[in-house]
């Protein structure tokens, strides 16, 4: 081959291979069909009641509607305009009568009740369910969302996909299973066996609770300032039983904390964190692994656990006037604990039997 | 000359193998968010710092948006850092005073040398919140963005926190969009494996908070550092507290819409950097502190980030040189070297960095623009390698670093 064409087919082909990968890139360059800025959530707070506001914005055009089923005590069907088919029930006992259909039933149409409404077992309500008045299901049912204007009760083995939000208390029998988010503006109450992902209310009570705070841990009164500066500790470490903190805990180990020691500050371990009975914590509790904490200690700030959360019957976390974030991908909470603010299980969370 | 060589090649290899780790880690790995799903507390009270100097044709915008975060108004005081500003900055700002009587409390600097560090450090005498949020007057915070960067200070290892800095003016030009690709492969995928890896996630000195009593403990804001951010990561770092990356922490920012802006801001990072780097780089390596062993390894690593664009190019240049001397080297080492070097250039995210981001990300047409990074790269290793050329100078003739800021491309409200 000619020198001089060796050359040209060198650089050409040189220049091909150069060129061909920027074909695409020229042609997006033109045509910007990617190039708005990436989606940041502006408004979204991550609000826990962020579906079901949606939720109660999209049936506000059924709003009417309801006022003259609950005027006439009637009940009326159609289809919204997005084409998903609605019932809306305005008397007492046409509420009820879903309670009569046949069982195994599926029930495809968005619910909306303005007086109680209460629903058969054993039935899917693919579409979301509205209720004025009290929420009663009956057991091994699927929903797909409640929202209810006062309190919801679901029966036993009950299976919730997407949200549940109840303006007044909201109860689930033994063994549902709760994924999606649960919220309430006043209690949310799990029974045994219960599994579930996200809850924020006032007041999370799990299983069967004792009205009295726990026996022997103690807040701190006055400031929740700790006096000393934080404590930083490389290595294992043990708060004596009945010792008093005060100060932050910053421990590059694990952690023991004997019973009843009491903490002014917030606890911090790299590994491990094991919190024996009765202890009390003013400020946070974060473990870079798992944490089991002890039955009947009083956890007033955030409680994060990286990998694994447990915590025993009788522990508080959190207060009406002091809510807080207890958070781990896996947790497992004893019957018998009460909470005020957001149980959060990224993973699983399990409501087990207290020994 | 050829041992030099083989030694700038081994140095290259390690970066490269380490953006690979990272891109695995973030494709593969455990991914550590502890702090974002604490959503409910008893929130501190914070104060947000607003660094601006000259920034009429962005403040308003700031302002506007931290007046209608979702955080308790009583525990929240913002303060406007005027620094020197000589165009309409003041004037909005005292508007902003005016309309919210109580949550803006302005700091007018009227003097005093330049510099962010410099007006923050000034600004701290207002300041008397355990948590300081920083913003640049360029950002537009969302609804929830401040509970997100204030939740991480729950837990008292923590001194710095930093958030994800998304370009608002991504399709502008070629330009913003290089350099979205490029800011999604630096937070998506390189500080978010670092916060994994429990590694040195950087803080941004935006988009960011500290802590007070931290922030004391380090001895304040260096006013003599070009860049404060990565100045005060590796003291915190030093002195036992750790910062922490929230990926989901996103905030829109505008970034530079021309090529001269682009170079005066990389320059100014490179070189801030680079002080970094001779200030703490032995200390953080080879000292006696609290830091791990990775820390001291991948700190040290993060501080070279911006010294690999010379030493690239000295590789390049002894690569050429060898090979018109005669001198063999290993086959491998000059193909290694190419390579590996447009893998390695540090805050310059590797292609395959921002390939995983995208994918991440979940964006899919934006990927197609790749091969344009060759001239973004191109850019940067001469006006990084330019920077360290100069500072070297400014060593030698005892001149003083001069700060520039960056220019704003908004249209003013």
């Amino acid at each position: 081959m000619n020198s001089y064409l060796a050359v040209a087919a060198l650089v050409l082909s040189v220049g091909v291979m150069f060129l061909l990968p920027l074909v695409p890139a020229l042609a997006e360059l033109g045509r910007k069909s990617d190039a708005l800025p990436l989606n940041v959530v502006q408004q979204n707070a991550g609000d826990v009641r962020h579906f079901a506001n949606g939720f109660r914005a999209y049936i506000k055009v059924l709003e009417p509607i309801l006022e003259q089923c609950l005027k006439d005590g009637s009940t009326a069907s159609g289809a919204l305009p997005d084409g998903v088919n609605y019932i809306v029930l305005g008397r007492t006992d046409e509420a009820a009568m879903l309670a009569f259909h046949p069982q195994d039933a599926n029930h495809p149409l968005l619910v909306l009740a303005g007086t109680d409404l209460i629903v058969p077992s054993e039935t899917t309500f693919p579409q979301d369910i509205y209720a004025r008045g009290h929420f009663a299901g009956g057991e091994k049912n699927s929903y797909r969302a409640i929202l209810g204007d006062t309190s919801i009760y679901l029966g036993a083995s009950t299976t919730v996909l997407r949200w549940v939000h109840a303006v007044g208390e909201f109860t689930a029998g033994p063994g549902c299973t709760l994924y999606g988010r649960l919220s309430s503006d006043s209690l949310i109450r799990l029974h045994a066996a219960c599994s579930f992902l996200r809850l924020n209310a006032p007041r999370i009570e799990i299983g069967i609770v004792n009205a009295e705070a726990p026996a022997h841990a103690q807040f701190f009164t006055g400031s929740n300032t700790p006096a000393s500066p934080r404590f930083l500790y490389d290595g294992d470490f043990e708060v004596q039983a009945g010792q008093v903190i005060t100060s932050d805990l910053v421990i590059r180990g694990k952690l023991r904390i004997g019973s009843g020691a009491r903490i002014s500050g917030s606890v911090k371990s790299l590994e491990d964190m094991a919190i024996e009975d009765g202890v009390s914590v003013e400020g946070s509790l974060i473990s870079a692994r798992r944490m089991r904490i002890g039955p009947h200690c009083i956890i007033h700030g955030p409680v994060v656990a990286e990998r694994e959360l447990a915590i025993a019957a009788g522990t508080r976390c959190g207060s009406v006037e002091h809510p807080t974030t207890v958070s781990a991908p896996r947790i497992e909470v004893e019957e018998g604990v009460v909470l005020a603010g957001t149980l959060w299980a990224r993973e699983q969370g399990l409501v087990v039997p207290s020994p | 000359m050829i041992y030099f060589l083989y030694a700038i090649v081994f140095v290259i290899c390690v970066y490269t193998g380490r953006h690979y780790w990272f891109t695995l880690n973030r494709l593969f790995g455990f991914q550590r968010h502890p702090y974002i799903d604490i959503d409910t507390a008893d929130w501190p009270p914070v104060t947000v710092l607003v660094a601006a100097h000259n920034e009429e044709k962005v403040i308003a915008n700031i302002l506007e948006a931290l007046m209608t975060v979702k955080y308790p108004e009583d525990k929240m005081l913002v303060i406007p850092v005027n620094d020197r500003s000589t165009d309409r900055t003041r004037e909005i700002v005292d508007h902003f005073v005016a309309e919210f009587p109580g949550r803006i409390r302005p700091f007018h600097r009227v003097a005093g040398k330049g510099g962010k560090a410099a007006a923050l450090k000034d600004a701290m005498a207002s300041v008397d919140t355990e948590v300081i949020l920083i913003f640049d007057a360029d950002y537009i915070p969302g609804a929830g963005l401040i509970k997100q960067l204030v939740a991480p200070f729950f837990d008292m290892e923590v001194g710095g926190v930093m958030g994800r800095v998304v370009p608002l003016n991504a399709g502008t030009n070629l330009l913003t969009r290089l350099l979205d690709l490029e800011r999604s492969g630096g937070y998506q995928v390189d500080q978010q494996a670092r916060m994994n890896l429990r590694l040195v996630p950087q803080h941004g000195g935006t988009v960011a908070g500290v802590r007070l009593s931290a922030l004391r403990e380090i001895g304040g804001w260096n006013e003599n550092s070009l860049t404060e951010d990565t100045d005060l990561t590796y003291r915190l770092l030093l002195n036992g507290w750790k910062t922490v990356y929230q990926n989901r922490s996103e905030c829109y920012e505008e970034v530079p819409e021309v090529w001269p802006v682009r170079i005066k801001q990389i320059m100014r990072w490179a070189k801030g950097h680079n002080q970094a780097m001779m200030t703490y780089g032995l200390r953080l390596l080879l000292g006696k502190h609290r830091a791990t062993l990775r820390e001291r390894i991948d700190g040290t690593l993060l501080l070279g980030v911006y010294a690999m664009a010379p030493i690239t190019l000295l590789g390049w240049t002894l690569a050429l040189g060898v090979f018109y001397q005669g001198v063999a080297p290993l086959h491998g080492v000059i193909a290694l070297l190419s390579l590996t070097a447009y893998a390695a250039l540090g805050n310059l995210a590797a292609f395959f960095e921002i390939a995983a981001a995208a994918r991440l990300d979940g964006t899919r047409k934006r990927i197609c623009l790749l091969p344009f990074l060759i001239f973004g790269f191109a850019v940067s290793i001469f006006s990084v390698s330019r920077a360290a050329f100069s500072q070297v100078r400014d060593l030698v003739t005892g001149a003083d670093f001069h700060w520039d800021k960056t220019e704003r491309f908004r249209r003013a409200v």
